[in-house]
């Protein structure tokens, strides 16, 4: 593939926007840690362009796999401790709205 | 030589009586405390605790005494407490103090044999290091107590007269609600003031000095719910502070100077440094500021206002602290290093016109005193006068000499216009005594061997001593002849004032209410130590004979390796020549000093023997004159017009510009603000998350576009 | 022919993604962001990752995202669209609006930023056996990134206590906000 890494790197920009334009305007807290994982993938997205971009032949750089590897580990536990958030939520409150929570209010 | 430990034994005693009076104290305060809520309550609870019925008996007994005493008309506001129910606790709080005092005196003269049977010179010191308390490079600070000729007559005055002073003191104190108390601050002083005397260095000798200061506070505010009592110890604190302070400066100059704190290497150092000519000026300055810690202690110009109002204290601490032994500290601490203070001529002159002017002040202040204690504590300024006199002249074994001589005396003197404020219901104004001779025969004796001492009448103490202080002073020649008029002038006045007060108190008709006061002898546990320190009193002179009596001056000798530094400096500027005075002048000056001794102490009899009316005469006829004697030559209201009111002048200012606007200000400021910028700030956090993450996405793009262009 | 496919990918991936935020009920977004991420699982593929292709189906499909279907279904939100403001729906409040502006913003600053070049970024040349091959991954995470790679271990552990703590049912009687 004779991709530029740039084509890569834009394709994960506009994932990121989308992601962070979920994230903010969604009410449904299911959905709002979705547009995370989006985001996160994004930036796995990022790290593999920046990985392909590093190697040459006979000599690839793996430090963006590695991360990546390590941002899908973290986003496997986000996610786990996100969804019980919720259900402790919906329990609280017959509701998965993120606008349910507003007792941190300043 | 072997280490002494039991020089330790000494302070330790003190120190141990005042703990186990102490705790006596506290428990007798809880104890006093649980019946207060009733007294069939605290019949029945020791009744069910299982105490013994005889102590449960005590105590109702003591209740129905303390409601009897609370319903009778009394004029004596400490003998409402008379029976206090604890009784046992207090009771034993003064057999340990006098016990450990006695335990105390009897080791003091062990010392003093032990240290007789060494041969005579420099080697006559018993020491006892037990360990090192400081021990840097170059500098090293024992744990260390000596024993030489010089302490060892101090501890025996210290503990001897203080032995009598807390016998005295379970008569005189008796029903005070505070009395075991009383006697752990007492023994607290006493070892405070053995430590002083008996420690080898400098910082252990401050320890001593910081201490005695500390139970003098106390104790002058004993009574301090009356209130005075309480400001007069803040005052005495806050004057002895200032001559601490020069103290504790004169102390850093001499441990820069000699690298050592110890006494006996700073002593042994002068000799050649001053033989060198080099510091000569530091040496100077260090002595001068020592000698301002010395006024500070021992009450004289121009730190010595303090003292006339200590008397606001028991009067046996009057005798103990005020008289006989603290304030005397400073004259020890000169004696000690007398060769530091004989290396300079202004320093020892500066120290005579000191001690002059005070003996002066001092004595014409007593003439119009009427409170009997005050007469005392200007007499006692005066006398310390004297001593700095003599210090001044280089006599220090007489400034010893009159130390001793002036605690027996003026210890009895003390006691006994104690015994007779007891007697007449702590009624302390001469103008309303008179006549107590025939009601109080033993006290009344007892006095006027004390009042012959102070006044120097012939062959008493105080005689000897005086007389040789002023033929010391007379001897140096020079400007010290002003000095020796002046001594002489104040010997006259001494004389007058002191059989004022004796005629005032004793003789002519009674002045009091004899409806309500009806004057009685003391109990014996006050009179028996008034008839041993009457008897010290005359023949305590005996330590120092003139030489014209042909035989050896006892003290001279024994101080002889203490005072003989510094009395070869002076020597060594002298060419080598002592002053001596021929025997015709020495006999001359001893019977000027009876002369005058005994014309002005008859005139000062006969002038009040029959009552009042010559003070009240003289009040009319030299207002101004009386007012200015009166009050200390106006010193003590200077001090307080020119010194402590722009102080609070300024701290007053001070608090309210400085702490109440500026700093006060800067926090409230910081406060409000931070409460107005929270106040604004909190509506941007609504609880929302998705809130939240545009600011954080906002700022992301904010600082992504930051970098773009940057 | 890989590059057609790459932009066809590239299209059908930013699609998925919008259906996630578009979608209505929660459901749709899961099948959408499940489309997503095979497209992007494709693209690694041809970019020459494809350890990290296998670990994107394995791990993200198959158990992030069931891991989320397990959740919609447990609370029974399938169906029921009134628990669930849509993004038309949520777009009515300021807050939303500004939220799309910061959204775009954030996405212009990233294009911009790659578009300038502000990386340098060249063609990469072709690299025939990939990148990640499974002993160079293995190497580098039992070697250099050994440690991170225990820490997340423990993270993934104590994720596990905290997820039993938080979703477990209260008994009755208990304070909700004690466990």
């Amino acid at each position: 593939m004779q991709v530029p890494s740039e084509h890569l790197l834009i394709l994960a920009a506009v994932l990121f926007a989308i992601g962070v334009l979920g994230f903010l305007v969604r009410r449904n807290v299911i959905v709002v840690l979705m547009c995370v994982e989006l985001m996160l993938n994004a930036a796995n997205l990022t790290f593999l362009a920046a990985s392909r971009q590093h190697s040459i032949p006979g000599e690839p750089n793996l430090v963006g796999p590695v991360f990546a590897i390590f941002v899908i580990a973290i986003a496997a536990a986000e996610a786990a401790v996100g969804l019980a958030l919720v259900i402790a939520l919906f329990r609280l409150r017959q509701t998965t709205e993120s606008d349910a929570m507003q007792e941190m209010e300043g | 030589m072997a280490d002494q430990l039991w020089l330790w034994a000494i302070p330790a005693l003190p120190l141990a009586g005042s703990l186990i009076a102490g705790l006596l104290y506290l428990l007798g305060i809880e104890r006093r405390a649980a019946p207060a809520h009733g007294a069939h309550d605290a019949h029945g609870q020791h009744s069910a605790h299982g105490d013994s019925a005889a102590h449960a008996a005590a105590h109702a007994a003591g209740h129905a005494a303390a409601h009897a005493a609370g319903h009778a008309p009394s004029h004596d506001d400490h003998h409402d407490h008379a029976s206090t129910p604890n009784k046992g606790s207090a009771k034993l709080a003064a057999l340990v103090a006098c016990g450990v005092m006695a335990g105390a005196l009897a080791l003091a003269i062990k010392g003093f044999f032990a240290l007789r049977a060494l041969p005579e010179g420099s080697e006559r010191v018993l020491e006892s290091t037990p360990w090192h308390w400081i021990a840097v490079t170059g500098f090293q600070v024992d744990i260390s107590m000596v024993l030489d000729p010089l302490s060892s007559a101090l501890c025996l005055v210290i503990c001897g007269v203080g032995f009598l002073i807390h016998v005295y003191s379970t008569g005189y104190m008796k029903g005070d609600p505070g009395y075991a108390k009383f006697f752990a601050y007492l023994n607290l002083f006493v070892f405070a003031m053995l430590m002083l005397v008996l420690s080898s260095s400098l910082l252990g000798l401050f320890i001593g000095w910081e201490g005695v200061g500390l139970c003098s506070y106390l104790l002058i505010g004993f009574w301090y719910a009356k209130g005075w009592p309480a400001e007069a110890a803040q005052k005495a604190f806050v004057m002895n502070r200032i001559g601490d302070a020069s103290f504790l400066v004169g102390s850093f100059m001499l441990v820069k100077l000699f690298g050592t704190l110890d006494l006996s290497d700073i002593v042994n150092s002068i000799g050649a440094m001053v033989r060198s000519g080099e510091h000569t000026t530091e040496l100077m300055v260090a002595a001068l500021l020592l000698f301002g810690g010395c006024c500070g202690k021992s009450a004289q110009f121009p730190l010595f206002t303090w003292l006339p109002d200590a008397m606001a204290g028991p009067t046996p601490v009057s005798a103990l602290i005020h008289a006989a032994t603290m304030v005397t500290a400073g004259i020890y601490l000169v004696v000690r290093l007398n060769p530091l203070f004989a290396a300079s001529e202004i320093v020892l002159f500066v120290i005579g016109v000191v001690g002059a002017l005070t003996a002066l002040i001092g004595a014409s202040t007593a003439l119009v005193q009427r409170d009997i204690k005050k007469v005392l504590a200007y007499s006692t300024v005066s006398q310390l006068g004297y001593m700095f006199l003599a210090l001044g002249s280089g006599a220090f074994a007489a400034a010893i000499f009159h130390l001793i001589t002036h605690a027996f005396f003026k210890g009895l003197l003390f006691l006994g216009a104690g015994s007779v404020i007891h007697g007449m219901h702590h009624e302390q104004d001469m103008h309303k005594m008179g006549g107590l001779r025939k009601q109080m025969p033993r006290t009344f004796l007892t006095f006027l061997c004390g009042a012959g001492a102070l006044s120097g009448l012939p062959l008493l103490s105080g005689f000897f001593s005086k007389d040789e202080i002023l033929a010391h002073t007379f001897a140096s020649g020079g400007a010290y002849r002003v000095l020796w008029a002046v001594g002489l002038l104040t010997a006259a006045i001494t004389a007058f004032y002191t059989w004022r007060m004796v005629a005032l108190t004793f003789f002519g008709e009674g002045r009091y209410d004899k409806k309500h006061v009806h004057p009685q002898e003391s109990p014996a546990a006050m009179t028996v130590p008034l008839m041993v320190l009457a008897v010290l009193s005359v023949v305590g002179g005996a330590l120092g004979l003139p030489v014209v009596f042909g035989v050896a001056h006892a003290l001279n000798t024994w101080l002889e390796p203490v005072i003989a530094p510094g009395r070869d400096l002076i020597l060594a500027r002298h060419g080598g020549e002592a002053h001596h005075l021929s025997h015709a002048v020495e006999w001359a000056l001893l019977g000027l000093g009876s002369a005058i001794a005994l014309f002005f102490a008859h005139r000062g009899f006969h002038a009040y023997k029959a009552g009042i009316e010559r003070d009240e005469g003289l009040a009319r006829k030299r207002p101004g004159m009386f007012g200015f004697l009166g009050e200390a030559w106006g010193i003590d209201n200077a001090y307080t017009q020119r010194i402590v009111q722009p102080i609070k002048l300024i701290a007053f200012v001070t608090y309210v510009v400085i702490d109440q606007f500026v700093i006060d200000g800067a926090v409230n400021g910081t406060a409000a603000l931070a409460r107005t910028t929270g106040g604004g700030l909190r509506v941007l956090t609504d609880g929302r998350v998705r809130t939240y993450g545009i600011w954080i996405g906002g700022g992301a793009a904010l600082v992504v576009f930051f970098w773009i262009w940057s | 022919m890989a590059e057609v496919f790459f932009y066809a990918l590239s299209a059908l991936a930013v699609l998925f993604a919008l259906g996630v935020v578009l979608a209505k009920s929660p459901m749709m977004s899961v099948l959408n962001l499940l489309g997503s991420f095979f497209c992007l699982s494709v693209i690694y593929l041809l970019a020459g990752f494809q350890f990290m292709a296998a670990a994107q189906i394995l791990v993200y499909a198959g158990a992030i995202l069931v891991l989320f279907l397990f959740v919609i279904m447990l609370l029974n939100l399938g169906d029921i669209s009134a628990h669930s403001t849509g993004f038309l729906g949520a777009l009515r409040s300021t807050g939303a609006k500004i939220g799309v502006a910061v959204a775009v913003a954030i996405g212009l600053a990233l294009l911009i930023s790659v578009n300038l070049g502000m990386l340098g970024l060249k063609p990469a040349e072709s690299l025939p056996d990939g990148i990640d091959g499974m002993t160079g991954i293995a190497t580098e995470l039992f070697g250099r990134y050994a440690l991170p790679f225990e820490a997340v271990s423990v993270l993934l552990l104590a994720t596990m206590v905290a997820v039993v703590v938080l979703a477990k049912r209260q008994r009755p009687g208990t304070d909700a906000r004690k466990s």
